[in-house]
């Protein structure tokens, strides 16, 4: 299971051309038998661990237990569980970590996509192939919903080959449709790209750092692979390649499926600075939506300590020329110069005057990047990310007596009555306030700790900044689609106003 | 496509019309609103917004209202009534706790026997101005002279997030988490086989400047755009491109009337029509929108900019004292940006006939002849 077996003598006689087809050789046989065999051990050990951690998310497919006014305030202990584990379902989804770490917001990032005859398999419905071509084109959208001045480009591995699908380009209507492309060719001279042959994560790696070659150094560069095969058949030396990524700053994340592979541990843990989380096997199909989903989020932008990093940071960073071009309105349709085609309006050059017909684009003329004020701001939630919200406990739902979600006014369960030991260490003569900062502190630490997000048993939920209370849902709205506390927003001078009337924003 | 898509749909075939939740963010800026008082005050504009509420409310068996105050130095909800919190009062009184289960202050008003007026109207009304003198009696001079503003912001964060759960509570009994998961990866898939709630936001507007908001504001309106809510504008007073950027990318409608006093007539025309309704009439829009941005340094109007890479600064000029970004700090190098060579599409050919080459050269290592080592 060694790295150095994986070079070993059954590659020797590989000297193929660089995108040698000969995928259904000997050679991939052999390979295969001593990848399956290494394999048995690692898959076993993945089912376990998997089997017992999805088992909570299986229950998403059962109805969702949607609590009525008559059942929240009922605070039966077993309902209870039952809604706690729904929330804390729930709250995983939520980005684990909301620290400001500084983004790589302009990406570039290259899908590549496994169309090696691993896809055929039926585990998800109805083929792998198909789940990852519907799941890819959801990802180009929220990749650029999320991204939106970042360049991606997506490969193909086909039967040993690594095929170019789409150029590297801003344009999320581009990939789309080359990727529906894959099923259903355009042209009729196209052959088909139905899954066939081995994967080459080698030649995946060389032709996606060859894209990623003249990408400028503020962005980040970025190879997300979906790895459906437990083989890959390389012409040479894959080692030597890993290498020459981590020299060209290139990130590799693996999606796989169904087991681990060594090859695939290397790699991404050679490019991530020794980081191996970027690694991740889905095991179902909406498993992988969701690890595919996640790589949405700008990475975190090392700062590199790794002797391996060749660029500083401090190069990284750089002014970027930038044109906000304003909107054209024509009467009669003129030539855009992005695609040659007519059409009426569009956006002018700020430097050259070329139409283009749509933002953001590099301008096709004098390669200005033009874009509008609203795509940067859309990155702006990854800079000043809402923190996630701490669980509320009964004592400190009692302390602030909230009766109602802040937000969207559902009422809360209400507290049960105290117990001995909260009551007991009121009397040991702490005020509210020093109760009050003795938990903040304390949730401080929790949260500090274990980047998990739980369920509240008081189904509250407790911006820290202004310390309103929320329920799950807008818990899960506030953090995963507006980005805002509207706690937060709602009083004038949050930092002021924590004592007396002046803390209840309702009147 | 379809064929592919194995998940559950669940095809409820409703002919009526759906349900429409209509969140008024009103701005009470009084600040604003003493401005206007000579051609319209608050109170009569307070009036005109209660008959169109009931306008809308008589429209649709299952219409639904929410209005929220965007007050200076506070948002909150006017109706429907929020739950007070009661936080405990007294540091020592730890044996009150048991008080808390039952005797909390109840609110005074009470909804006056009209028999004259239908019951829902009058319970809206009754609620709306309730919570609206107590919003104003809340309002000290202290706050007042704070800032000349108003919080929009939290206001359409509160709107948005009611309209959220209330979508939630309305949609049909499946995965509700799913579904959201799915309306957040896939805003072009929307299920929609079931009826869903139809919600807009109708923001009345007075105050003027609120670039100081610009990012929750904008944050706001990318959520409303996702969800499909579409924020409409009335601007009564001031100016500002923010929420002209609003109803524009939500697809709302942006009015600023030349004589403020018509209000009434304006909502009826403009503003009552929910968006089924609007998809057969040319509703008013802002026209050309000005999306250009505005240096962070100076505030101007910039045509080319130059943007920190680090933390998308906009800048209008890339001499920036010591190279270093005035927001946050970074070392930014222009060389770096400037000196970008022009994005080279590689040709696979050309890869193909490079084998060998030098390694330093994309897609030049690969073949067995290069670096590879060899095993006899
Ligand atoms: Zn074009
Ligand atoms: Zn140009
Ligand atoms: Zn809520
Ligand atoms: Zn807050
Ligand atoms: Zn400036
Ligand atoms: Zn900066």
């Amino acid at each position: 299971m060694s790295g150095s077996d994986y070079s070993g003598s059954e590659y020797s006689g590989s000297d193929d051309e660089y995108v040698g087809p000969r995928g259904g050789g000997s050679n991939a046989a052999a390979a295969r038998r001593m990848v399956e065999a290494q394999q048995q051990q690692a898959k076993k050990a993945e089912r376990k661990a998997q089997a017992w951690e999805r088992r909570r998310d299986d229950s998403s497919e059962e109805e969702e237990y949607v609590p009525t006014f008559e059942e929240v305030e009922d605070t039966d202990v077993p309902e209870k569980s039952i809604q706690q584990m729904e929330e804390e379902r729930k709250r995983k989804r939520l980005r684990k970590d909301t620290k400001p770490f500084q983004r790589g917001i302009i990406r570039h990032v290259v899908l590549v996509l496994d169309l090696s005859e691993a896809m055929l398999e039926k585990d998800m419905r109805p083929t792998r192939f198909h789940a990852m071509i519907q799941y890819a084109q959801e990802y180009v959208r929220e990749f650029f919903e999320q991204n939106p001045i970042s360049q991606m480009s997506v490969l193909g591995m086909h039967d040993g080959l690594c095929l170019r699908v789409s150029e590297l380009s801003g344009n999320p209507a581009d990939h789309i449709t080359a990727i529906q492309g894959l099923r259903t060719p355009k042209n009729p001279q196209d052959f088909s790209k139905e899954p066939k042959g081995s994967p080459s994560l080698q030649n995946a790696l060389e032709l996606a750092r060859a894209t990623l070659y003249h990408t400028p150094s503020h962005g980040t560069r970025e190879v997300i692979i979906v790895f459906g095969s437990l083989l890959s058949l390389d012409p040479g030396d894959i080692h030597q390649t890993i290498k020459d990524c981590v020299r060209d700053r290139v990130r590799v994340s693996v999606i796989g499926m169904s087991a681990r592979l060594k090859i695939c541990t290397e790699i991404v843990s050679r490019t991530n600075a020794g980081d191996e989380s970027e690694y991740v096997v889905a095991t179902d199909q909406e498993l992988l939506r969701e690890l595919l989903l996640a790589t949405t989020t700008p990475p975190v932008v090392r700062t590199s300590k790794s002797a391996q990093a060749v660029a500083s940071p401090e190069s990284a960073a750089a002014l970027m020329m930038m044109g906000f071009p304003s909107r054209v309105v024509e009467d009669t349709p003129t030539m855009c110069a992005c695609h040659g085609i007519l059409t009426t309006g569009g956006y002018t050059c700020s430097r050259c005057s070329t139409k283009v017909c749509s933002l953001p684009i590099t301008c096709p003329s004098c390669q200005l990047t033009l874009l509008l004020s609203t795509h940067l701001a859309r990155s702006y939630h990854h800079l000043f990310p809402l923190r996630n919200w701490a669980e509320v406990h009964w004592q400190r739902a009692r302390e602030k007596g909230t009766k109602a979600c802040l937000a969207c006014l559902t009422p809360f369960p209400e507290p049960p009555p105290p117990d001995d030991t909260h009551r007991e260490k009121d009397t040991n003569g702490h005020g509210v306030n020093g109760g009050m900062n003795r938990f903040v502190e304390q949730a401080q630490m929790d949260w500090d700790e274990s980047g998990e997000q739980k369920a509240s048993e008081s189904s509250r939920y407790e911006c820290r900044a202004c310390e309103s209370h929320f329920c799950i849902d807008c818990d899960m709205f506030c953090h995963i689609v507006l980005h805002n506390c509207p706690g937060c927003l709602s009083k004038a001078d949050p930092p002021d106003r924590r004592t007396g009337e002046e803390m209840e924003i309702t009147p | 496509m379809n064929a592919i898509d194995a998940s559950e749909h669940h095809e409820r075939v409703d002919e009526s019309v759906p349900p429409s939740l209509l969140a008024i963010v009103l701005d009470t800026n009084p600040h604003a609103w003493a401005h206007l008082s000579s051609t319209l005050p608050l109170a009569t504009a307070l009036a005109n917004i209660l008959v169109f509420i009931n306008a809308h409310l008589a429209s649709g068996n299952a219409n639904s209202v929410a209005v929220i105050a965007s007050h200076s130095n506070k948002s909150c909800f006017l109706y429907p009534t929020p739950a007070p919190s009661s936080p405990r009062p007294q540091p020592n009184a730890t044996n009150g706790d048991v008080d808390m289960n039952g005797t909390t202050e109840t609110t005074s008003y009470s909804v006056q026997d009209n028999p004259n007026k239908y019951r829902p109207f009058a319970n809206v009304e009754t609620a709306i101005l309730n919570n609206f003198a107590k919003l104003m009696e809340g309002t000290k001079e202290s706050h007042l002279e704070a800032t000349p503003t108003t919080l929009i912001g939290g206001a359409l964060s509160l709107a948005l997030s009611f309209i959220a759960k209330a979508t939630l509570l309305h949609s049909p009994s499946t995965s509700n988490s799913d579904e959201a998961m799915l309306a957040i990866a896939d805003p072009e898939a929307i299920h929609t086989s079931y009826v869903s709630l139809a919600s807009r936001i109708l923001i009345v507007s007075v105050s003027g400047d609120l670039a100081n908001q610009y990012i929750p504001v904008m944050n706001s309106i990318f959520a409303a755009q996702r969800k499909r809510i579409p924020i409409d504008i009335l601007k009564l007073a001031g100016d500002t491109v923010l929420l002209q950027q609003a109803s524009d990318a939500t697809g709302g409608v942006y009015m600023k009337p030349e004589r403020p006093e018509g209000l009434l007539q304006y909502l009826m025309m403009a503003f009552l029509p929910d968006p089924t309704a609007r998809k057969s009439l040319v509703m008013p829009s802002a026209g050309g929108v000005d999306f250009r941005a505005a240096c962070f340094c100076h505030r101007k109007v910039v045509d080319i900019g130059y943007v920190c890479s680090v933390c998308l600064s906009i800048f209008c000029s890339h001499d920036l004292p010591d190279n270093l970004c005035l927001t946050c700090g970074s070392y930014l190098s222009l060389r770096a940006a400037q000196s970008n060579p022009p994005a080279l599409i590689p040709r696979k050919k050309k890869k193909k006939k490079r084998a060998g080459a030098d390694s330093a050269t994309p897609g030049g290592s690969t073949p067995a002849g290069s670096n590879t080592p060899m095993h006899a």
